[in-house]
């Protein structure tokens, strides 16, 4: 084996307790990061997991039409061939749903919310809708069932609306939505289903049938509100967004410039433009979830914040460890320089025994991080507190730690160590050769 | 091989902005094979002298040649590469590396050297432990060691490489009287077997006796030549 691992090896093992506190120390860090990777991870993967059930495919043919200057209709009129388009010329398509848009009240007895609606044809949401769970009352029964809305006046809430609303199962509610002539269209409708909320999700989604709301819209039955693509693998997003934006506009269609933001915020903008008539606008999950996106980059930041943080306390533990290691041995360097060591090679013995005690803590970090992130998934923790779940979008604790996570936290924390010990390790190959002959 | 030569040799040193002088003008040659003494008062620039021969330092003036080379012209990593490969040191305190056993510390400058095969390199060091009289205590640690094991294990780290000087300051300071005796007989074996220059400084009049010459130092300047 390599003298100089030898002789960082030995020097770790020789000064076990500085040594052993070193390790913890870099294992809790490694742990740590590697746990909130796992969980902001986790917070993404059911952000897109619910969102793409509840408001968005993962690539949408949406649009807006505009009767008069100053209207402004979240619609795909004549949605047919774009339907046909998506069918037959986008292979990595997995389902293919349309989807009406509504935005408008709903009103019971004692209370009313505005929240955007969706009318939906339940014979093609079976796996995009059907996914959602249902709501149990006090007493574990289930509240409804969602393929009711195959029938004609209808409606799905969710709990956080239920609640407000005070409604249940069986109860009617009005809805009521301004249309293009600023007018407002009302249809009283059945409550047959509560959904188990999802967070802060569950605040902007409700459901009727499509021609429920084609009706109150007074709408055609050629226009919709978007199709809705799913793929079979979503790293193809980016290259099937680009060819769907380069076919439909050379196929003639007016394309609405690229706008991260779900469609129920761009009401305003659009009703300000000049234009009139059908303009497509291509958006992905990210566009329509993207009011949620502060909630990641809060999650991220956080990590970063807190690992950074830990991470320079033990790099000046670390760094101190080797001063003491450098003070302590500056006979024996001095001794290995006259007998002829280089700088470089008393450095790389120094920074050898941070990397030894780098790699294998933020290893046994990663290992144990693998471990709990199984564990809790498998338990299924659920969170107690709701201002949690609304938070984290979802009601039980989801870690989602792989290769990205191991190695996110792997390559940062071996840099960042290596690099702290650099300082030490230079000030030990400064050390003169004359010390070892002159001390006596 | 080429001897040592110093010509007109200062050495200064700076201390507090004052210029301590240490050798004042040092004339010497020494040939190769030679077992040599360096004696004087405390003080009076024996380690100086040695620190030069030795590379690790360099002079204020003059000229130093060591191994045919001019140590003045040298950068800092020449200096080390020559000192790898010209010069075993002896040090007073034995300087062994704690965490390696003894043959790992006979081995480690034929490692930095990286010019052996690993069977040649394994040969070299167990003939060398073996030459010290140390192959019982071949996996011990130093501080598993006597001061003159010890010692020798040094020996044996100095000689490993065939270096052309050995270079040691007081080698039997830290010594009882006996051990270091014997490890100058040991010294002066390897000398007369494998022509090796020796060098060393000591206070010891028993042992500058034995030396085949002594240069006597006093203030930094050479008193007596013998
Ligand atoms: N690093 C230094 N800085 C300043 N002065 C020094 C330094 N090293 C040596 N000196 C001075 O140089 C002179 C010669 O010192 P040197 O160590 O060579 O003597 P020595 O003969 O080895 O003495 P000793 O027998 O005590 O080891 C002394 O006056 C000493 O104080
Ligand atoms: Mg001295």
């Amino acid at each position: 084996m390599n003298v100089y691992f030898i002789i960082a090896y030995r020097n770790i093992l020789q000064r076990r307790m500085r040594s052993l506190v070193l390790a913890v120390a870099i294992v809790v860090v490694s742990l740590v990061f590697s746990l909130l990777l796992a969980l902001v991870q986790g917070v993404k993967n059911t952000m897109i997991g619910n969102g793409t059930a509840l408001m968005t495919g993962h690539l949408n043919i949406a649009g807006f039409f505009k009767l008069s200057q100053s209207s402004a209709n979240p619609m795909v009129t004549k949605y047919e061939p774009l339907l046909e388009y998506a069918k037959t010329q986008i292979p990595e398509a997995d389902i293919i749903v349309d989807r009406i848009k509504a935005y408008g009240k709903v009103i019971s007895e004692t209370d009313s919310v505005i929240i955007p609606m969706w009318g939906v044809n339940m014979d093609q949401e079976s796996n995009v809708l059907g996914r959602l769970e249902i709501d149990k009352d006090a007493n574990g029964k289930v509240l409804g069932d969602l393929f009711q809305l195959k029938d004609r006046g209808t409606m799905a809430l969710f709990a956080v609306h239920a609640k407000k609303l005070k409604v249940s199962i069986g109860d009617m509610v009005t809805v009521s939505i301004p249309t293009q002539r600023n007018i407002n269209n009302t249809k009283d409708l059945k409550i047959v289903a509560i959904l188990k909320d999802v967070g802060m999700m569950s605040q902007f989604n409700a459901y009727m049938h499509s021609a429920d709301a084609r009706e109150i819209y007074q709408s055609k039955a050629d226009s919709t509100g978007q199709v809705m693509i799913y793929l079979k693998d979503i790293s193809t997003l980016k290259t099937v967004e680009a060819r769907l934006r380069n076919d439909l506009s050379s196929k003639g269609y007016r394309l609405m410039d690229k706008d991260s933001a779900p469609f129920w915020m761009k009401f305003d903008r659009v009703a300000g433009e000049s234009w009139t008539g059908q303009k497509i606008d291509i958006t992905t999950w990210e566009d329509e979830t993207s009011f949620l996106k502060w909630i990641i980059s809060l999650l991220s930041a956080l990590t970063f914040i807190l690992t950074i943080v830990l991470s320079i306390i033990i790099a000046m533990g670390l760094i101190n460890a080797l001063w003491m290691s450098v003070k302590e041995r500056t006979t024996e360097i001095g001794t290995l320089r006259a007998i002829g060591m280089q700088k470089s090679k008393v450095l790389w013995m120094f920074m050898l025994e941070s990397l030894i005690l780098s790699v294998s803590s933020t290893a046994v970090g990663l290992i144990l991080a693998a471990i709990i992130c199984q564990t809790l998934n498998a338990i299924a923790l659920p969170i107690q507190n709701e201002a949690f779940k609304l938070f984290l979008m979802t009601n039980t604790l989801h870690f989602a730690f792989g290769l990205p996570q191991a190695l996110i936290t792997f390559m940062s924390l071996v840099t960042f160590f290596t690099l702290g010990s650099l300082i030490p390790a230079r000030q030990a190959a400064k050390l003169s050769p004359i010390i070892a002959i002159n001390q006596s | 091989m080429q001897p040592i030569i110093l010509e007109n040799v200062i050495k200064n040193y700076l201390l507090d902005k004052i210029q301590v002088p240490a050798l004042k003008g040092i004339d010497l040659k020494i040939d190769a094979g030679e077992f040599t003494v360096i004696a004087g008062p405390s003080g009076s620039g024996k380690t100086t002298i040695l620190n030069l021969i030795g590379c690790v330092d360099t002079a204020s003036a003059g000229k130093v040649v060591v191994g045919g080379k001019e140590t003045g012209t040298l950068s800092e990593k020449q200096l080390t590469d020559l000192r790898l490969h010209t010069i075993g040191f002896i040090f007073q305190s034995f300087n062994l590396i704690p965490v390696l056993n003894v043959i790992d510390n006979v081995e480690f400058p034929l490692l930095l050297q990286n010019t052996l095969s690993p069977k040649e390199r394994r040969e070299r060091v167990l003939k060398f432990v073996d030459r010290v009289g140390l192959t019982q205590y071949a996996h011990h640690r130093p501080s598993e060691l006597s001061g003159g094991q010890r010692q020798r294990v040094a020996i044996a780290r100095a000689l490993v490489t065939r270096p052309q000087i050995v270079l040691a300051d007081e080698p039997t300071a830290n010594l009882d009287s006996v051990t270091g005796q014997n490890i100058i007989d040991l010294m002066k074996e390897i000398n007369q077997t494998e022509k090796t220059t020796f060098l060393f400084s000591t206070h010891d009049h028993s042992i500058m006796n034995q030396a085949r010459r002594v240069i006597r130092l006093h203030d930094g300047k050479i008193q007596a030549n013998a």
